[in-house]
């Protein structure tokens, strides 16, 4: 039998990740890599904290460095976009005009940021943070007492905030929500998060939305929707981002908010997987369809996805994870939910540290830990057991979280 | 550099599981108790300088509660990312009532 060709869309922390793990798992053939940016596969986390801080430079953010590849004969096609999969013929092409046929094939393409379409969004001094680069531009601007506006108080712009506040860059931070970070983490966690930014100084505007940038060549004021106008020297704008899925037009590939995989990383044709950003899968331990947005599910869930190109069978139940770092805050988030009945609290939420769980019937469906990554870590195999608990057991700072898991 | 040997009492009290950080000379060193058998390792974690002491032993993995990178307490080796770097580990041994680090 001749060796598998695996092609994998996307150098980045997913895809990377999937062609270090095919190789640790002895995968024999061709693994391609094919990348849009032109850099080496590199760690995004550091472009809104250190990197954009200026204190670690891009040399710390390699994935692995370059002569791994080679090393492990990991061919790399960067600075390469693929334009079409036809999952027919089981071959994608590149916009160089290259075809690249495969054996199996993952789909670790991310997301793209969101455009903002209102008047003056291609004014001069419009950022968005995505890249490298992107962030390259963004440090160029981030002179003390210079006036930003950040468009959007979701984790980007969350971030973007306390690294423009390190720089003593004056922050207007503009969002639609009653909070930052509303739609994750709900309205009395939010209200602390917006209490950290103002009392490192960020003007809050909530519930209200950027109608216009005004400028000549570049921006010089943001325009609300309730009619305030507020001057800057530039603006960083981070509302969100879609799923990169156009290359799949045309393949049989289903694509639904994403491409849609089970919980072995299948999409609906065989021999074509999808992991990272891009991927709504199915996750057996909250029985729905979940796409996440965060490093810690493009590097295990990749590694997943490259154990089943092999022809494994095995399914990606982790219990979905991500930190933040703002100011002097960590933040850390585990679980899935979109609504709580009930959110219990470990310590105080007005305090420098806490745990919130959010829970429905009597069971932990996720928690965010403000300053207590520990108990974070100790509320994680709750979450995935699904018990239901004494809801008293979890205020009760006294009682270890771990032994709430066993059974 | 010269090895020094420090000792220390406070951790001989450290009971099985536990792990505490220590200042020797100006360098945070962690001391984990494993089943009755003493590790010494560097406390700060080389992702983002987190003490690993704040962090849970599990066994002999050393879980940092920033982001999530864990180590192997007695090699140093990084066994889950995001520590670019593993950490160093010193030789340690029961004198009496005390540990004795060599550094």
């Amino acid at each position: 039998m001749k060796d598998s060709v695996h092609v994998i869309i996307g150098a980045s922390l997913a895809g990377a990740t999937a062609a270090i793990t095919l190789r640790e798992e002895g995968a024999r053939g061709r693994v391609i890599l094919i990348g849009a940016e032109a850099e080496l596969p590199y760690e995004r986390p550091p472009l809104s904290k250190a990197y954009l801080r200026g204190e670690t430079p891009f040399e710390h953010a390699p994935i692995r460095p370059a002569a791994f590849y080679a090393d492990h004969s990991i061919e790399t096609m960067l600075g390469s976009r693929v334009t079409k999969v036809d999952s027919d013929a089981k071959a994608v092409e590149v916009d160089d005009g290259i075809r690249v046929p495969f054996d199996t094939l993952l789909i670790a393409t991310g997301v793209r940021n969101r455009h903002i379409v209102i008047p003056g969004a291609d004014l001069e001094g419009i950022y968005s943070l995505r890249t490298v680069r992107d962030a390259d531009r963004i440090r160029a601007e981030m002179v003390s007492g210079r006036r930003a506006v950040v468009v959007g108080m979701g984790f980007i712009g969350s971030e973007v905030a306390a690294s423009l506040r390190h720089a003593n860059v004056e922050v207007v931070a503009i969002d639609p929500a009653m909070t930052p970070l509303f739609r994750v983490l709900g309205e009395p966690v939010g209200h602390r998060i917006a209490d950290l930014h103002q009392k490192h100084g960020v003007r809050t505007i909530f519930e209200d939305t950027v109608r216009a940038f005004e400028g000549a060549d570049r921006v010089r004021a943001v325009v609300t929707a309730r009619g305030m106008r507020i001057e800057c020297d530039f603006v960083v704008v981070g509302i969100g981002v879609e799923p990169v899925v156009d290359l799949l037009g045309g393949s049989r590939i289903h694509v639904e908010n994403g491409v849609v995989v089970d919980e072995y990383c299948r999409t609906s044709v065989d021999g074509i997987y999808a992991a990272g950003d891009v991927a709504n899968h199915y996750h057996p331990v909250f029985n729905r369809r979940i796409r996440v947005e965060h490093w810690h599910n493009a590097i295990r869930q990749a590694a997943v996805a490259a154990r089943n190109m092999l022809g494994k069978r095995v399914p990606y139940d982790e219990v979905h994870w991500f930190w933040s770092d703002q100011y002097d805050v960590n933040l850390q988030y585990a679980g899935y939910h979109t609504a709580a009945e009930e959110i219990i609290v470990r310590g105080s939420l007005a305090g420098d540290s806490f745990l919130a769980c959010y829970v429905n019937e009597g069971r932990v469906d996720a928690a965010l830990a403000f300053n207590r990554g520990k108990d974070l870590r100790r509320v994680m195999p709750l979450i995935k057991s699904r018990r239901a608990i004494r809801l008293d057991d979890l205020r009760n700072e006294t009682v270890d979280l771990r032994s709430l898991a066993a059974a | 550099m010269a090895s020094v040997i420090v000792t220390t009492a406070k951790a001989r009290e450290l009971k099985e599981g536990g792990v505490i950080a220590i200042d020797v000379r100006g360098t945070p060193v962690a001391i984990a108790n494993v089943g009755g058998t003493f590790y010494a390792f560097d406390d700060t974690c080389t992702h983002e300088q987190c003490s690993l002491a704040e962090g849970d032993l599990d066994g002999t993995t050393i879980a940092c509660m920033c982001h999530g990178a864990e180590f192997d307490v007695r090699t140093g080796k990084v066994l889950a990312p995001p520590a670019p770097a593993p950490i160093k580990v010193y030789p340690i041994r029961i004198n009496g009532d005390s540990l004795e680090i060599e550094i």
